[in-house]
C-alpha cells in the first residue's frame, strides 16, 4: 500500500492552514454532531435557562404595534397532526390542579370576562415572525377565578388535538398571556386554535398551544413538558 | 541586531492571548456559523420556505433543535472569548499600537511604498470585522429576545432586516477570512500566519 501517504505529510502545519475553514467544517458537519448537541444542551440549556428567567420582567408588558403594522400573510399555520372541529356552543374549558377554586368554563362565560386585545409579534421557533392581534382573557384574571395554591410553579396547556405543554408560573402571570378567542380583530379561526388558544409576546411560537381543552396549575414539572420540548426543543423558549 | 537575525529574518512573536483568542474566535465562529446556516434552513432568510436551503455540508446540529443547541451554547464561548479580548487590549492599551490609527490612513491614501501599504491594508481589515462581529452579537440577541430587549431589535426596523444583517456578517466573516489570510502572507509571508497559530 505505497500509495496511501503517510497522516504525518498529509496533515503538515501549512496544509492545514491551507485547507482552512471547509476543512473543519467538513470535520464538524458530519453525521453523529445531532447525536452530541444534546449532551452539549444538557449543559448550556440550564444556563441559558437561568439567564431567561433572570431577563423576563413578569409583569412589565412588552410595547405593541399599532393596528395598521399587522402582517396578515405572514402568520404560518403550524401544526403537528391534525386540525380538530370543535362546537363552541359545547366547548368547555377545564382549570384544576393546584388550585383553591377549580372551574369549568364556556365560551360565554369567558366572553364575559374583560377582553383584553394586543398587537404583538409573534415569532416561530423556525425563524419566521409575524405582526398579529390577538384579543382574549388574560391568564392572570382567570388565575384570580381558580386561586392557584402557594405550591403552584408550573401550568400544563392540554389541546383537543393531543398537543400539550407546560409554563413557568411567572411567564403565565404577565399580563400579557391570553387565552385568545379574537385574531386581528375576527373570531380567531379553526386552523390558528379556534375556540380557544394561548398567545402571548414573551414565548415562542411552539409553547402557544390551538384548540386549549384543560390548564392545569402544578407543583411540579413532569417528564413531559410539551410536544416538542419532548422532542428535543428547549422548554423555556422565552422571547 | 545580532548576526544571526541578518541571516533569517526573525520569526515575528504573538502574545499568548492575542493567540488564545484567535483560535477560540475561529473555532466558535466556525461553530456559530454552521449551526447558524442549520438554523437558517428551517426557514431561509430569503424567500422563506420555498427558498434556497444551504446543504449539509455546510450545517451543524442535524436538525432545527440541534442547530440551535449548538448555537445557543457557542454563543456564549464566541461572545465572551470576545469580551475577554476587548478587555485585554484596554488594560494593555494594544488597541492603541496593533489596530489601525490615522498614520495606517495617511498610508493608504498617499503611500509609495507598497510594503508599507500592505501592512496598512492588513490593519485596516482585521479592525474592521471587529464592529461585524459586535453586529453579529447585537442583531442576535435582537432575534433571540426580542420582546425583552425591544430596545434593541427596534434599532433594526423590522423582522426581515433584523434576520438579513444577522445573516450576512456570515458570508462576510468568510470574505473577512480570506482577505486577512492572504494579507497575512503578503505582509509577513507563512511566518506570520505560523506565529499567530503556534
Amino acid at each position: 500500500m505505497q500509495l496511501t501517504p503517510s497522516p504525518r505529510r498529509l496533515l503538515t502545519r501549512r496544509r492545514l492552514l491551507q485547507a482552512g475553514i471547509s476543512g473543519t467544517g467538513l470535520l464538524l458537519g458530519g453525521c453523529g454532531t445531532s447525536l452530541f448537541s444534546r449532551q452539549l444542551n444538557q449543559v448550556f440549556e440550564p444556563v441559558n435557562q437561568q439567564v431567561e428567567e433572570w431577563m423576563l420582567r413578569p409583569q412589565a408588558p412588552v410595547p405593541e404595534y399599532a393596528v395598521s403594522a399587522i402582517e396578515p400573510d405572514k402568520l404560518l399555520i403550524n401544526t403537528f397532526d391534525f386540525t380538530p372541529q370543535i362546537d363552541p356552543a359545547a366547548f368547555q374549558l377545564t382549570i384544576d390542579g393546584a388550585v383553591e377554586r377549580p372551574q369549568r368554563l364556556s365560551l360565554a362565560d369567558l366572553q364575559a370576562m374583560p377582553l383584553t386585545s394586543m398587537v404583538i409579534r409573534h415569532v416561530c421557533v423556525e425563524g419566521w415572525a409575524a405582526i398579529v392581534q390577538w384579543g382574549g382573557v388574560r391568564l392572570q384574571d382567570l388565575a384570580a377565578l381558580v386561586q392557584p395554591r402557594p405550591e403552584a410553579r408550573y401550568v400544563y396547556f392540554e389541546s383537543a388535538d393531543g398537543y400539550y405543554e407546560s409554563w413557568d408560573l411567572p411567564s403565565v402571570l404577565h399580563p400579557q398571556t391570553l387565552m385568545a378567542y379574537q385574531k386581528n380583530g375576527e373570531p380567531l379561526p379553526v386552523q390558528n386554535g379556534a375556540p380557544l388558544r394561548l398567545a402571548a409576546p414573551i414565548k415562542l411560537g411552539y409553547k402557544q398551544s390551538k384548540w386549549v381543552t384543560s390548564i392545569t396549575f402544578t407543583p411540579q414539572l413532569m417528564e413531559r413538558q410539551g410536544y416538542w420540548e419532548d422532542r428535543g426543543y428547549e422548554w423555556f423558549a422565552g422571547l | 541586531m545580532t548576526t544571526q537575525s541578518r541571516k533569517r529574518p526573525a520569526v515575528p512573536k504573538q502574545a499568548l492571548l492575542a493567540k488564545a483568542f484567535h483560535w477560540v474566535n475561529i473555532i466558535s465562529l466556525l461553530l456559530m456559523m454552521t449551526s447558524g446556516l442549520q438554523i437558517y434552513n428551517a426557514n431561509p432568510v430569503f424567500g422563506g420556505r420555498a427558498g434556497w436551503h444551504f446543504p449539509d455540508f455546510f450545517l451543524l446540529g442535524g436538525w432545527l433543535a440541534g442547530g440551535r443547541h449548538w448555537h445557543f451554547a457557542m454563543m456564549w464561548i464566541f461572545s465572551l472569548n470576545l469580551l475577554l479580548y476587548g478587555l485585554y487590549i484596554f488594560i494593555t492599551r494594544r488597541w492603541k499600537r496593533r489596530f489601525v490609527s490615522t498614520s495606517d490612513i495617511q498610508v493608504l491614501q498617499a503611500g509609495q511604498n507598497p510594503k508599507r501599504k500592505a501592512y496598512s491594508w492588513h490593519r485596516l481589515v482585521y479592525t474592521a470585522i471587529i464592529p461585524v462581529l459586535l453586529l453579529a452579537i447585537a442583531s442576535g440577541l435582537s432575534m433571540y429576545k426580542p420582546a425583552q430587549l425591544h430596545w434593541l431589535s427596534g434599532l433594526f426596523i423590522n423582522w426581515q432586516i433584523l434576520r438579513t444583517v444577522h445573516f450576512i456578517t456570515v458570508p462576510i466573516v468568510v470574505l473577512f477570512a480570506f482577505v486577512h489570510s492572504l494579507l497575512a502572507l503578503k505582509v509577513g509571508q507563512i511566518r506570520l500566519v505560523k506565529s499567530m497559530f503556534t
